[in-house]
């Protein structure tokens, strides 16, 4: 028991602390300042409080997003100065005019050509880069691999991205690690081709998942991670990557109509003119056939019309980079296989 | 047997509350303490560290669409929310003192310390933390106290000060 001061003494000066709404550091002992520090720990009912108040706003927020389009539109406003009251920091009226006007002057001088004439003048630049589609076969070059399991989770696996390919599958991905002391530190990857490249994270999961917050391995068995079963991951069979079995990437691979619509490019970089072609004036078209990934990534490029003198290999490495929104079947995104027309023109 | 604590990405928490404000609460329950003990160092009283921290969850939810991971913990971006919400008061207040570097920082030792005072309140006895709770934090008198639990007022002095002097060893071992 404390030696120092008696109950007594310390409710008196306790007392007085609190009269004179005493701060931690104006106290005479360690005692009273303790209690001026518990003076100021939340009341019991805040946190709770403004945890109501908060999710209340939330969900006015929520309704409020929904109607913002509608907001804007009818606004006579333009969108910067209809956002404000989303905006942490007040926004001043004057750098929406100085953003407007500065955005002005920019166009106007793209527009006569005076920043254009002191950029170098790109010859080997080519005019177009269009995609065409093809029927094909159902089932024509369509991948058959896929993979899943999970570990009898509850709940969905989490989102996220499959780990690499590999020819040798060591250790099957997972979020939710069991083992957290292995003996041999092993990179997870799913059994498939090494050329087959994903997109990759550090979060390893399904792609399309709608499991976004709770780590999950998944409902499936056997230690990998999907609905289904094996080591590999997806709603799939084995110890691949996607719907399917066995091993590989899966997947049906489709073609544009009847239900599935046509993937389109987001973000493509043109191909750069090889310089024997650009020597010799040599332009044409390449057309390559592709299949573009539901993650919008191009795969399985091949050259249905060669132009040669290296612009086929150019125009798929430009189609490598591209980034495409995939098709999409019942509001899914898919495989889907298109040509696209590489339109290789000099100026 | 070795049992396995999982913490939720906190980037995860921040893409479901940016694509559903009503998932927002979960950032608020791991970030509250932070953020108003952040405030209760700074301030007066504990309306004005309520009212602040307040202020600081509502521009949060307000703002959080805005947010962009950059690989910084999200408490990072509340405590600058925080530094700004402190500065605007005491210039309302009339207050001419420019925020530390503590200020922008946000963890200085004395919040943590009180983020631990917290949790050792709640791990006292049960009839010492109702006494403490009572006494400090909705500020009622022995009297009021001893009505309240049915014993004597000498009684609840001593849970007082048995209290405060076992918070006061367990901060000094946690130190």
């Amino acid at each position: 028991m404390n030696r120092e001061i008696s109950a007594e003494q310390l409710d008196n000066e306790i007392q007085r602390m609190m009269e004179a709404g005493g701060r931690p550091d104006e106290c005479s002992n360690s005692l009273t300042c303790l209690g001026a520090e518990l003076r100021l720990l939340p009341s019991s009912d805040f946190r709770e409080r403004l945890r109501d108040e908060l999710l209340v706003k939330a969900e006015a927020l929520e309704e409020r997003v929904y109607s913002d389009f509608e907001f804007r539109t009818q606004s006579s406003e333009l969108p910067s100065l209809a956002q404000r009251e989303f905006s942490m920091l007040p926004t001043d009226p004057r750098s929406f005019l100085f953003s407007f006007l500065s955005h002005a002057v920019a166009v106007v001088l793209i527009a006569s050509g005076i920043w254009i004439s002191r950029a170098p003048i790109v010859k080997k630049r080519p005019l177009t880069s269009d995609l065409t589609y093809i029927a094909m076969t159902p089932g024509d070059q369509a991948p058959h691999g896929g993979g899943g399991g999970g570990d009898l989770s509850s709940v969905s696996p989490s989102r996220g991205t499959p780990p690499k390919f590999s020819n040798e599958q060591l250790a099957p991905p997972a979020i939710v690690v069991r083992n957290p002391s292995p003996k041999l530190q092993v990179e997870p990857s799913v059994l498939g081709p090494p050329q087959i490249k994903l997109p990759q994270s550090e979060k390893i999961g399904d792609l399309w998942s709608t499991n976004v917050t709770i780590p999950s391995n998944g409902l499936g068995s056997r230690g990998g991670m999907g609905s289904e079963s094996g080591t590999g991951l997806g709603p799939g069979n084995g110890a691949g990557f996607g719907p399917g079995s066995e091993a590989g990437l899966g997947g049906e691979t489709f073609r544009p109509g009847n239900g599935v619509s046509a993937p389109h490019a987001i973000y493509d970089p043109d191909p750069e003119f090889s310089e024997e072609a650009r020597k010799a004036k040599h332009q044409g078209i390449v057309v390559l056939s592709l299949i573009v990934d539901p993650s919008g990534h191009a795969r399985n490029i091949r050259i249905l019309r060669a132009l040669g003198m290296g612009l086929d290999e150019k125009a798929m490495e430009a189609v490598q980079k591209w980034q495409f929104a995939p098709g999409m079947k019942d509001g899914h995104p898919v495989a889907v296989q298109v040509n696209v027309e590489v339109n290789f023109r000099l100026y | 047997m070795r049992t396995l604590e999982y913490e939720p990405d906190e980037r995860l928490l921040i893409e479901a509350a940016q694509s559903e404000p009503a998932r927002f609460g979960d950032l608020y329950n791991r970030n509250f303490d932070r953020i108003y003990a952040f405030f209760a160092r700074r301030v007066a009283s504990r309306d004005e560290a309520q009212d602040l921290t307040s202020e600081v969850f509502h521009l949060a939810l307000a703002s959080i669409r805005n947010f962009k991971w950059q690989g910084a913990p999200f408490v990072a971006w509340l405590y600058g929310i925080a530094a700004n919400v402190l500065s605007s008061h005491w210039q309302k207040l009339g207050r001419d003192a420019p925020l530390e570097e503590e200020d922008l920082g946000g963890m200085s030792d004395e919040v943590e310390r009180n983020l631990m005072l917290g949790q050792l309140v709640n791990a006292l006895p049960p009839d010492q933390r109702l006494v403490i709770a009572r006494r400090f934090i909705d500020q009622k008198s022995i009297r009021e106290i001893a009505e309240e639990l049915g014993r004597s007022e000498g009684a609840i002095k001593q849970l007082q000060l048995r209290a405060v002097v076992n918070l006061r060893e367990r901060l000094g071992r946690k130190k």
